[in-house]
């Protein structure tokens, strides 16, 4: 008894000193950092003139101008360049992919030196080369005008990546699929074509759906080459109307037209992503 | 970490994010009444390259326009920084609004719906538009480009992109003069639009000997150096004593015939 009270007595003079609880720190440590966060927000919440910034981004007047060649024309041209070079890259990317499997060394050493190279480069310098650099050196129109090079640079760009994927996608195919193939009769390239691929690309749908956001967004570069009016894609078309009303509302409005097919595409990534977790491939 | 430590960098945080937003932007000076954004320091906003006006040559930005702006710089005891940004930012006065630079030198002719986004200076240089193309494209006049069904290009967000509009045409745009004059070499476009100075700046270099001066549109335009609108009076009035008295003392003369040419009633009035 004695113990319990020398105990009980010493715990008033130890209290200033007393150590929190994890559980009471782990609360500490979180008000703390929502207080951060609130005191950041506030702070943009006061310190801007909303009014300025209202007329500079979001002006509804400006806005209203916009349409309906923002979409009309502007993302139009953005779909049709993304789906083109897309498309394009899709073709060639496979064949590299095949090329990289190939049991012929030149091929693969060629795949390789393909996929490193545009890899490997900025967009917008492959898409300078090919409007400029290619009809310099070897005097040749690109067929198709702005949209032939357009669908050239974009798409060599994303057949380096989707190469690689395609090729991942191939090496993720149990190799007893191939097997069972040929001892079917059939032939590599038959194989290749009717079992291998198609189950390849159940596999690579989430990662090509990506390549396709982020073609999307790099169609934008297409302002780098000569376009017309009504050739211009959304990024040319937000940044012409910025200069001609002395505003950036075009260029948020043009922002959003972006989110309009990159959201819905993000979601079916997801989506896709969480059925082939499930198995139901 | 423990919790005071983290409480204390709470705060620090917290102040931080508070400094930054208050003070953003607050390291400019005052000289003789005109506001710099730079200490010691004109910075000029420009869109490279846009011979004879400005272009680098040698690692270092010439021209007439930067000439002209280190007269402004003399006279405010700095010397000039040129920035390179997209010409529908200088234009529509998002450049200078936000602060990237005191004045806008990239021959920039005045325009009325312009005026509205910039505060021009007086007018310093009389220019107009030509058309640029092969020597034997055999045209003479829009009219001509019209029948013959050639394409033709602009450099955007300008004048004379502006005016073929205007007159019907649809040209494809280019980011720059530079990328216009690759595409009328590369047989991209058949015949460009693009102002008289420039053209003339291009003919004068050997490599464009297969190329003339087709025709000149006698667009009748002047350029403006700019500051912000509303914004920077006092800046305003010392580049407009620099253009005058440039205008009075021949050094206007002797800028004109360092990057133009001859100087034939080349004064603007």
């Amino acid at each position: 008894m004695s113990v319990s009270g020398t105990t009980e007595t010493s715990r008033p003079s130890e209290a200033p000193r007393r150590r929190l609880t994890r559980r009471q720190r782990h609360r500490l440590v979180l008000g703390g950092e929502y207080t951060v966060f609130l005191a950041v927000l506030l702070a943009l919440v006061l310190l801007a003139d909303w009014g300025t910034v209202r007329l500079n981004l979001a002006n509804w007047d400006v806005a209203k101008q916009l349409f309906p060649d923002i979409i009309t024309v502007g993302l139009r041209n953005t779909v049709l360049y993304t789906l083109l070079a897309y498309a394009f890259g899709l073709v060639v990317g496979v064949i590299v992919a095949m090329m990289r499997l190939s049991s012929v060394p030149p091929y693969r050493w060629f795949a390789m030196a393909f996929v490193e190279i545009f890899r490997g480069l900025p967009a917008l310098l492959i898409i300078i080369f090919v409007g400029f650099g290619i009809p310099f050196a070897f005097s040749i129109e690109i067929p198709g005008g702005v949209v032939g090079q357009i669908t050239l640079a974009l798409g060599m760009v994303a057949a380096g990546y989707m190469a690689e994927t395609v090729r991942a996608g191939i090496e993720a195919v149990p190799r007893g699929q191939l097997e069972a193939a040929r001892s079917l009769g059939m032939s590599y390239g038959r194989a290749m074509r009717s079992i291998i691929i198609p189950q390849a690309f159940r596999i690579i749908i989430p990662p090509l759906t990506n390549e396709l956001i982020l073609l999307f967004k790099d169609s934008s570069l297409v302002l780098f080459l000569a376009v017309t009016l009504e050739q211009r894609e959304l990024t040319k078309f937000g940044r012409d109307l910025t200069g001609q009303v002395g505003n950036t509302t075009p260029i948020v409005v043009a922002g959003l037209c972006y989110l309009l097919i990159t959201i819905p595409l993000g979601y079916l990534v997801r989506r896709l992503e969480a059925r082939q977790r499930r198995g139901l491939r | 970490m423990s919790l005071r430590r983290r409480i204390a960098s709470g705060a620090g945080l917290c102040a931080a994010a508070l400094l930054i937003t208050a003070c953003g932007g607050s390291t400019g000076a005052t000289v003789q009444g005109a506001k710099l954004v730079r200490e010691g320091r004109l910075t000029t906003c420009t869109h490279l390259p846009y011979p004879p006006f400005q272009s680098t040559q040698g690692g270092k930005i010439v021209g007439f326009d930067v000439d002209m702006i280190d007269l402004v710089a003399k006279k405010l005891g700095v010397t000039q920084q040129i920035v390179d940004t997209s010409f529908e930012t200088i234009k529509g006065g998002a450049a200078l609004n936000a602060g990237k630079c005191d004045v806008a030198a990239a021959g920039m002719t005045i325009k009325p719906e312009r005026a509205k986004f910039l505060d021009f200076s007086s007018p310093y240089f009389n220019a107009t538009q030509a058309l640029m193309a092969r020597k034997d494209a055999g045209i003479a006049s829009l009219d001509d480009v019209r029948a013959k069904k050639l394409k033709i290009g602009s450099q955007g967000s300008t004048t004379g992109e502006d005016y073929v509009r205007s007159k019907g045409f649809d040209p494809q745009s280019f980011d720059n003069s530079a990328a216009e004059l690759d595409g009328l070499r590369t047989g991209q476009v058949d015949v460009i639009v693009q102002d008289y100075p420039v053209v003339q700046g291009w003919l004068k270099d050997p490599a464009n000997a297969k190329f003339a001066l087709v025709a000149n549109l006698n667009t009748g335009e002047q350029y403006g150096f700019a500051v912000k609108k509303d914004g920077n009076d006092k800046l305003l009035e010392i580049v407009n004593a620099a253009i005058a008295q440039a205008k009075r003392d021949g050094t206007y003369k002797r800028i004109y015939e360092k990057w133009i040419g001859p100087c034939q009633n080349c004064l603007p009035s």
